[in-house]
């Protein structure tokens, strides 16, 4: 049984031949609601297109500019640098009375992981029922693993990155060391 | 012992000898042998004991649907498995294998007393036999039954083994490799389709294994299947062996059972022993082909009776003669080929035997051309041998009657009575099923999955035309799909088809009552019985197979099921299918528990949730208790400390200095918007609009049915969000519910929800000393008694991290919530603690929780509630905004039944003598001398020791409980009757005057 970090330090948390997984630095993360009529205020306040697809992720213009990914038909998450988060409050919040919204920062509510290697989608298909395949690089997904809500994240064919609610994070990172050490036997 | 094993012949590996156990004895196989297939090599029929009357048995099978030769399997310590087939297993070094049902030996066996005695143990005996005294069933009869029946040992020890599972997602799933699987494959891969390619053996090829005669597009059988499986491998096409699939469940989810260490001498141990496949398939081709049915006749189950496809297999694939003189018995086509192999092998055919007039004429002729005798228009009407067939006994028909019978010596029968195609997985999607009278069998009808069936399985026989229609169904997906597909035909030579016709019991000139003519023989299910079930009243198929158990358990009806089905249907003077077919189900063999729990076992057997600060919790000795998925401190015993002591330790520290307690699994949920106070007073009881923002309020949460749902202390943060808490467990329900209303009900209302349970960890500081010790590490917030009353929220931070912090108590003493984000959480609670040390502060857990908050009267939703308590009943009708148009639950709240006199009301009850405390859950009586069965009006929900009120306390629900303050009611316990007497909820501090230190 692998022993997690309790305090949920950047480290290596397993690695095989098949796959790695990192237990990722904190970052700034949002919940953004806003109804389709005001979606342009709220992207013209973070200076990136908030996308209309679910599943769809888009950029900020700057360096390790804010990125957003569609999840709901009014619903986005943003990830920006550890940092960024008061700067977003202040751009969407001066937005506020044009464009009504919900913008609820969650910087702790999940712990990130990334998932690399030649066999890191194999991996995911442990407890992901979705086809990864049909999750494309550059794209998001909400969707479970192990029957924990997770974002799974593909940022290339074989890199993903995952977030899940703190309190299940070790259930969900214990079957991924597992699935490391299974795959590279394969 | 004589060796039965034709050299150079099978896939067997002739240079690599493999030695295993079998009862205690060493046997030799060869690598590539099944533990039937080394045993059958050395002459030995007998396997194992039959299940109700242990009559000795051999295999009948050479494949997955063997009933017969089930033994144990060891493969080290822990690693019991019972049941396995002897025809499945794979031999390895090391290899301990064990018969079954037998004592004290396999050839000797003292339950076999029971074959004797088979007049009595007719289908449905039991209910029969052991009806008086009805006292006697529970303890004599049952664990009789119990132990003289039942097939092998269970495994009395945990499984050491590890099992895995994996979801895939493919455009097209093929099931079964035989000669159409593998052309299905092929079709669909070739149209660019993700193809998957599974089969239960532990190499492909499926019938073609046993036929190495055939030659396909020019190309020896086995040659050919070398070159498909390299070709698929190209295309990229998943091939899986020892993989079966075990279920077909809605919308194409096939489950598949993939076994991957039970065939190695030494497993990696990182390795899974099997893993359990959910496959998503677009479309599914079913290419399992067809089963060999056995004949019924008297002596059918004798060691060396055996199917004549099964002896062609052990012969071909394994190189095993199944004797050294077979009588064949059939009325099918193929059986004389499986004698013909045997013949040119060197086993003498004593005689086929075949029930039909006019046999085909070149089948005729080549039986000639080998001098073996054909006995056509006979049937067979006995066996003789003990431990092993010796004679079969063979009688002409004509005109309908029987003639005659005569011996015929030989050691071993092969016996066909046509093939049933395995309808197992289509039968699980609930497709539906055409009588074809010309093959006196069913096949797939009206199909309800995306799915194709091919070849065998839908009554093609042949391997041409069941690798043709591999082709064409692997195309016809593929086009379902949306994909070109080009179909070729391939020419097959040396093909065998044939056909047959179909029996019920062979004619006999014996007395029927008497045969012991199996059609179930794993179940020891004769064909008696089955005319039995039906004079004996029973009508449907259904019942039939439950009285007879035919077709039953583990086997699932793969041999029986026509044959009973044929048998039955007679018996009732119907035709076949309107009797109609019992349901195959799911698994289509044996699986383990193990793959199907998969990884879900030990510590990973469920999610268990913990908060930042559990890890602090568990290095100072916390015990803990589950509260849903989380785990949280239940208290904090210190060195020799019992919980009672702990717990009132913990209870007299908070009430006198200062307690902390981890609140962090509280629900949250921030409800931000311009209409966020709407939807605020339209879901909770209270009203919200005049709620300023840094005050916080009681928010009662109830159902349309005016029930109490939920509760919990909700800040208003500024006008437009509201940081809201619910109860632990019902913090997804919940939101839930909210999200429901809001989409719903109110689409138009702007506000939205989000979960923020786990960004914040929650520390509770309790106790008249909290803001002694909170004040220093606060900055930004002023905190004094005037500028933070009780119910107040604010920004703020605390020993530099940032925070929302509230005023508010759930003890009655003074209390602050310190809501940081979680990752601060174990810093702040370790500050805390270590500077509450000049306070003697104590950690407390939730059962201390529970304590305090019940002396002060304070529910908890589920202890206290049941879901039939509404806010009048728990005494908390202020909490209703009584001028609000609408909330939910409003209406209800007004029908008769819950403004009626006499509800259930929670009330408080201090019991009599001042000392017992009274048990969580006993039901009250008014009258204790009334007779049993007695009216119960209430329960006790909560009942602590309480140190503030220095006698023991309780909560109770109670029939008119507010009406009887003062009055005495009775709790009735084993070691007697307890007297309690009716109070109020608050047994503490009841002006509130503590709270507002």
């Amino acid at each position: 049984m692998t022993v997690l970090p309790t305090n949920f330090v950047p480290e290596p948390l397993a690695t095989s031949a098949a796959a790695t997984v990192t237990l990722l630095a904190p970052t700034a993360r949002f919940s953004l609601r806003v109804w389709p009529e005001d979606r342009a205020r709220l992207s013209a306040a973070l200076t990136l297109e908030l996308p209309v697809t679910i599943g769809q992720r888009a950029r900020g213009t700057a360096p390790d500019g804010t990125e957003a990914l569609c999840v709901g038909p009014d619903e986005w998450i943003l990830v920006a640098p550890d940092g960024a988060g008061p700067a977003i409050e202040a751009a969407c919040g001066d937005a506020y009375c044009d464009a009504p919204h919900s913008l609820v920062a969650l910087p702790d509510r999940e712990v990130s992981v990334r998932i690399e290697g030649p066999k890191a989608a194999e991996l995911l298909t442990l407890g992901c029922p979705r086809d990864l395949d049909a999750l494309i690089a550059g794209q998001g997904r909400r969707t479970v693993f192990d029957g924990v809500s997770v974002i799974l994240w593909r940022d290339a064919a074989q890199e993903f990155r995952l977030d899940v609610w703190r309190s299940f994070a070790p259930h969900v990172l214990a079957l991924l060391e597992t699935g490391c050490r299974e795959l590279a036997l394969d | 012992m004589t060796d039965f094993r034709v050299p150079g012949r099978g896939r067997v590996d002739h240079d690599r000898p493999v030695k295993f156990r079998f009862d205690g004895e060493t046997i030799h196989g060869l690598s590539g042998d099944t533990v039937a297939s080394a045993l059958l090599a050395q002459g030995r029929h007998l396997m194992g004991r039959s299940f109700k009357y242990h009559r000795p048995r051999g295999p009948v099978a050479a494949g997955s649907e063997e009933p017969n030769a089930l033994i144990g399997t060891s493969r080290g310590r822990g690693r019991f498995e019972p049941n396995t087939r002897a025809t499945v297993q794979e031999i390895f070094p090391g290899l301990k294998a064990t018969s079954q049902n037998k004592y004290p030996s396999l050839k000797f066996d003292i339950g076999a007393v029971n074959d004797r005695a088979y007049m009595l143990f007719s289908a449905g005996f039991y209910y029969k036999t052991f009806m008086w005294p009805r006292s006697f069933w529970d303890r004599v009869y049952e664990p009789f039954i119990r132990a003289a029946a039942g097939l092998g040992v269970s495994p009395d020890k945990v499984d050491p083994d590890h099992y895995a599972s994996r979801n895939l997602h493919t455009d097209v799933l093929v099931v079964g490799a035989g000669p159409a699987g593998l052309a299905a494959a092929r079709t669909a891969a070739e149209a660019g389709l993700r193809v998957t390619l599974v089969d239960e053996n532990a190499e492909v090829g499926g019938t073609l294994l046993s036929e190495p005669q055939a030659m396909i597009g020019g190309q020896a059988a086995w040659d050919w299947v070398a070159a498909e499986l390299a070709a698929l491998e190209a295309l990229g096409v998943r091939v899986m062996t020892r993989t079966t699939a075990i279920g077909y469940y809605h919308q194409n989810m096939v489950g598949l059972c993939q076994k991957l260490t039970d065939h190695l001498e030494t497993p990696n141990p990182d390795m899974p022993r099997e893993r359990l496949w959910r496959v998503r398939a677009s479309q599914v081709v079913l290419a399992q082909g067809a089963l060999e049915k056995p004949l019924v006749f008297d002596g059918n189950d004798r060691p060396g009776v055996m199917l004549a496809g099964s002896a062609q297999t052990f012969l071909n694939r394994y190189g095993v003669r199944v004797g050294d003189r077979a009588v064949v018995v059939t009325s099918h086509d193929s059986a004389w080929y499986a004698a013909f192999d045997l013949a040119d092998a060197g086993t003498r055919i004593a005689a086929i035997v075949d029930t039909r007039v006019e046999p085909r004429p070149d089948l005729m002729a080549e039986a000639a051309a080998r001098r073996i005798k054909v006995l056509a228009g006979h049937t067979v009407s006995g066996t003789a041998g003990r431990l092993r067939v010796k004679s079969v006994r063979v009688n002409r028909v004509s005109g309908g009657t029987v003639g005659f019978g005569r011996q015929i010596d030989c050691d071993c029968l092969l016996m066909s009575g046509g093939w049933t195609p395995s309808l197992h997985l289509f039968s699980h999607t609930k497709g539906s099923l055409k009588w074809n009278e010309t093959q006196n069998t069913f096949l797939p009808d009206h199909v309800t999955e995306a799915c194709q069936i091919a070849g065998a399985g839908r009554g093609l026989w042949g391997i041409g035309a069941a690798l043709n229609d591999g082709a064409a169904m692997g195309a016809a997906a593929a086009r379902a799909l949306g994909r070109e597909a080009e179909v070729g035909t391939t020419d097959v030579g040396n093909d065998r088809p044939g056909t047959g016709t179909s029996h019920t019991e062979l004619p006999t000139d014996r007395s029927a009552a008497r045969a012991r003519a199996f059609v179930d023989f794993q179940n020891d299910v004769t064909a008696k019985d089955l005319r039995l079930a039906v004079r004996e009243g029973m009508r449907s198929i259904e019942h039939v197979k439950r009285y007879t158990t035919n077709g039953m358990a583990t086997d699932q009806g793969k041999m029986s099921n026509i044959n009973g089905l044929n048998i039955a249907a007679d018996a009732l003077g119907k035709p076949a299918p309107q009797v109609g077919l019992t349901t195959f189900r799911p698994p289509y063999t044996p699986t383990t528990f193990g793959a199907f729990a998969g990884y879900h076992r030990g510590t990973h057997f469920e999610a268990t949730r913990k908060t930042p600060i559990d890890g602090w919790a568990e290095e100072n000795g916390a015990v803990f208790e589950p509260v849903s998925q989380w785990r949280r401190a239940w208290y904090f015993p210190r060195k020799g400390e019992s919980m009672d002591d702990a717990v009132l330790r913990e209870c007299r520290t908070t009430r006198e200095s200062v307690g902390m307690f981890d609140a962090s699994t509280l629900g949250k949920i921030e409800v931000v918007g311009p209409d966020a106070v709407e939807f605020m007073n339209r879901m909770y009881t209270n009203p919200w609009t005049k709620l300023q923002p840094g005050r916080a309020r009681y928010g009662l949460l109830l159902g349309d049915d005016g029930f109490i749902r939920d509760d919990g202390v909700i800040g208003r943060l500024s006008d437009d969000r509201f940081h809201v808490t619910t109860t632990t467990g019902g913090a997804a329900r919940v939101l839930n519910m909210m999200e429901d209303y809001l989409q719903t009900e109110w689409p138009d209302l702007k506000v939205w929800l989000t979960s923020t349970t786990e960004q914040w960890a929650t520390i509770a500081l309790n106790g008249p000393n909290a803001r002694k010790l909170l004040e220093p590490f606060v900055e930004g917030l002023d905190i004094s008694p005037e500028a933070f009353p009780h119910m107040a929220v604010g920004e703020c931070t605390v020993a530099g991290i940032p925070a929302r912090l509230f005023r508010v108590s759930f003890t009655g003493e003074l209390g602050f919530e310190v809501n940081i984000p979680a990752r601060h959480g174990r810093a702040l609670w370790e500050t805390l603690f270590a500077a509450g040390q000049a306070f003697d502060i104590c950690t407390y857990g939730t059962e201390t929780m529970h304590v305090l908050r019940a002396e002060k009267g304070y529910i908890i939703v589920g202890q206290d509630t049941d879901g039939t308590v509404t806010p009048q009943d728990a005494g908390i009708g202020w909490a209703i905004g009584k001028a609000k148009p609408d909330f939910v639950g409003k209406r209800a709240l007004q029908r008769p039944d819950l403004v009626a006199e006499g509800r259930k009301q929670l009330v408080g009850l201090l019991t009599a003598d001042g000392a017992t405390r009274l048990e969580e859950g006993a039901q009250i009586v008014l009258d204790p001398k009334q007779p049993v069965p007695m009216k119960m009006v209430g329960h006790v929900t909560s009942s602590y020791r309480s140190v503030a009120a220095g006698r023991p306390i309780a909560l109770a629900l109670l029939e008119g409980g507010h009406a009887r303050m003062g009055e005495t009611v009775h709790i009735p316990m084993p070691h007697g009757v307890v007297a309690a007497t009716v109070t109020g909820t608050v047994f503490h501090d009841p002006e509130g005057a503590r709270l507002k230190l």
